[in-house]
């Protein structure tokens, strides 16, 4: 499938549930929303046209003002591609766990749990991963993440 | 078998590394034994964590290739060029066509020296130390065509959004034309030391298998997945560059076990030398390198762009706001989702198994830790 006609595809088949975005420059990414996610994320790998059975990898995002979870999955057999994402609020930071769909997400999730403090329901091993045991600085991909030897780039 | 003398082994639980050989890097994993038999896996990482993403916040998209490089230090081409082609797409640059040649000629390069760590190390971890030195030879020969073209051995900084750093000195190809000359007897003399060994065989087939279901589940690419007969490659499958102009196999094969990615492997490094081959055959004049201004503003959005490297699916995802640094840099890289799939293959094996699945993954912890 081309990418026009992936695109077509799926604003025809979850006209409720995504949105095209603008922001993707050369690469399709759609917002759904975060009660949505595992609703859609199943129904992508099991639709025939698209079967997305490869999930590449979940990347989060503070822009400062709220969070984004971006999800970038595959198709092996129908060789496509494209991105969706979720925006979240900083009171309301928790998804759903996809792994039941991709077993693969596991350690992503993890991730998003520890470097952003996003919640992951139903996760079931949310414990410290890339950071040490004893950390208890927060979450350091936050953008307000400060630490005595963390320096910012000056502007000029 | 304790059973049947009406004993019974306690299960206890066995700490492997974080500082052990068969490691590849620091990696910690808590296995649950019973007897000689493992009964759970369970990694522990992030001593390696360098914090690479946060550092990429705070640099310009320049400044981030150098960076990309201690990402996955065993093929630092393919970190190049994953970071520069999200940038390029984000950006909106053209590369000029001789540094289109010139990246895949690095690429595949790299991916052969990559292969050949891995082919040295996995016979340095079931204990046969000649193919270590063989590996590292002609691996010396690769990094040399890689100091002539950019003064590096390891971290090259190399492919740059726009095209490359440096163009290629004039005894690059002859040189990078008798190695590839020699190249596959040379591979040839490792079938001869591996391939029909029984020891090798006896310690790797049927050990580990990956089956191909379970494999997509966890998103295992490169050559493991390949090795359980998902004929998948980015190469083909999600073309980037110009890799459609090349005329090349990708290697499979059906099993999934230890000895099925040492297959593929190997083969794999033959197909990238007659890509290496063809590149310097057809390579054209011209310049390596669109005019790029210092410090880029690339436009507001975002981008996910992945390329194959040796262990797999590389991917970077850019997030811009228009500002010279990006506003978020996700680094994923293949040894991730194969260190993951480990407990569902090491489970019910003995404990010797684990080192040669392990090697066989070709998993390396900066990859995974970041």
């Amino acid at each position: 499938m081309e990418r026009n006609q992936l695109v077509s595809y799926i604003k025809n088949k979850f006209q409720d549930t995504v949105t095209l975005l603008e922001s993707g420059k050369g690469e399709s990414f759609f917002q759904i929303k975060p009660e949505d996610l595992l609703v859609f994320s199943r129904a992508i790998r099991d639709d025939e046209r698209l079967g997305m059975d490869w999930l590449s990898c979940i990347s989060g995002v503070d822009t400062g003002e709220r969070f984004e979870v971006v999800y970038s999955v595959a198709s092996v057999v129908n060789r496509i591609r494209f991105n969706y994402k979720l925006v979240l609020d900083y009171d309301k930071a928790e998804i759903e766990s996809v792994q039941k769909i991709w077993p693969g997400a596991n350690w992503h999730e993890r991730e998003l749990w520890e470097l952003y403090g996003i919640n992951v329901n139903n996760h079931g091993n949310l414990t410290r991963f890339l950071l040490p045991d004893n950390w208890d600085q927060g979450h350091p991909l936050r953008k307000d993440w400060d630490a005595p030897d963390f320096k910012r780039m000056p502007e000029k | 078998m304790s059973e049947a003398q009406g004993l019974h082994t306690k299960e206890f639980t066995l700490n492997v590394g974080p500082h052990h050989p068969s490691t590849h890097g620091v990696c910690r994993f808590v296995l649950q034994m019973e007897g000689e038999v493992i009964t759970s896996v369970t990694p522990v990482i992030g001593y390696l964590h360098r914090a690479l993403e946060k550092i990429c916040e705070n640099r310009t998209y320049e400044q981030i290739i150098p960076i990309t490089d201690r990402f996955e230090y065993c093929t630092a081409m393919s970190c190049n060029m994953g970071f520069s082609l999200a940038t390029e797409k984000l950006a909106g640059l053209e590369v000029p066509e001789r540094a289109e040649y010139l990246r895949v000629i690095m690429l595949e390069l790299n991916r052969i020296a990559s292969h050949l760590i891995w082919f040295g190390t996995t016979s340095l971890d079931l204990g046969a130390i000649t193919p270590f030195l063989y590996g590292f030879r002609e691996r010396e020969d690769i990094l040399d065509m890689f100091e002539m073209t950019c003064g590096q051995r390891l971290t090259f900084n190399y492919i740059r959004p726009g095209g490359v750093s440096k163009d290629i000195p004039k005894a690059f190809i002859p040189v990078c034309k008798k190695f590839l000359d020699a190249f596959s007897a040379k591979v040839d003399d490792y079938e001869r030391v591996l391939t029909e060994n029984p020891i090798f065989i006896a310690r790797n087939k049927d050990v580990g298998i990956l089956k191909p279901e379970t494999a997509i589940a966890y998103s295992v690419s490169g050559p493991s997945l390949r090795a359980s007969g998902v004929k998948y490659d980015l190469r083909r499958d999600d073309p980037y560059s110009i890799y459609d102009r090349f005329d090349f196999e990708i290697p499979t094969r059906e099993n999934g076990d230890c000895y099925d990615r040492y297959i593929v492997r190997i083969r794999e490094m033959r197909e990238s030398a007659k890509i290496v081959r063809q590149a310097i055959e057809q390579i054209p004049e011209g310049p390596i390198r669109s005019k790029v201004k210092m410090n880029f503003k690339p436009p507001a959005g975002e981008v996910y762009c992945r390329v194959e490297n040796s262990r797999g699916e590389m991917g970077f995802y850019i997030q811009s706001v228009g500002e010279k640094m990006p506003l978020r840099v996700k680094m994923r890289g293949g040894s991730y989702n194969q260190l993951q799939v480990m407990p569902v293959l090491c489970v019910g094996h003995k404990i010797a198994d684990l080192v040669a699945i392990m090697a066989s993954m070709d998993i390396i912890m900066p990859d995974v830790d970041r």
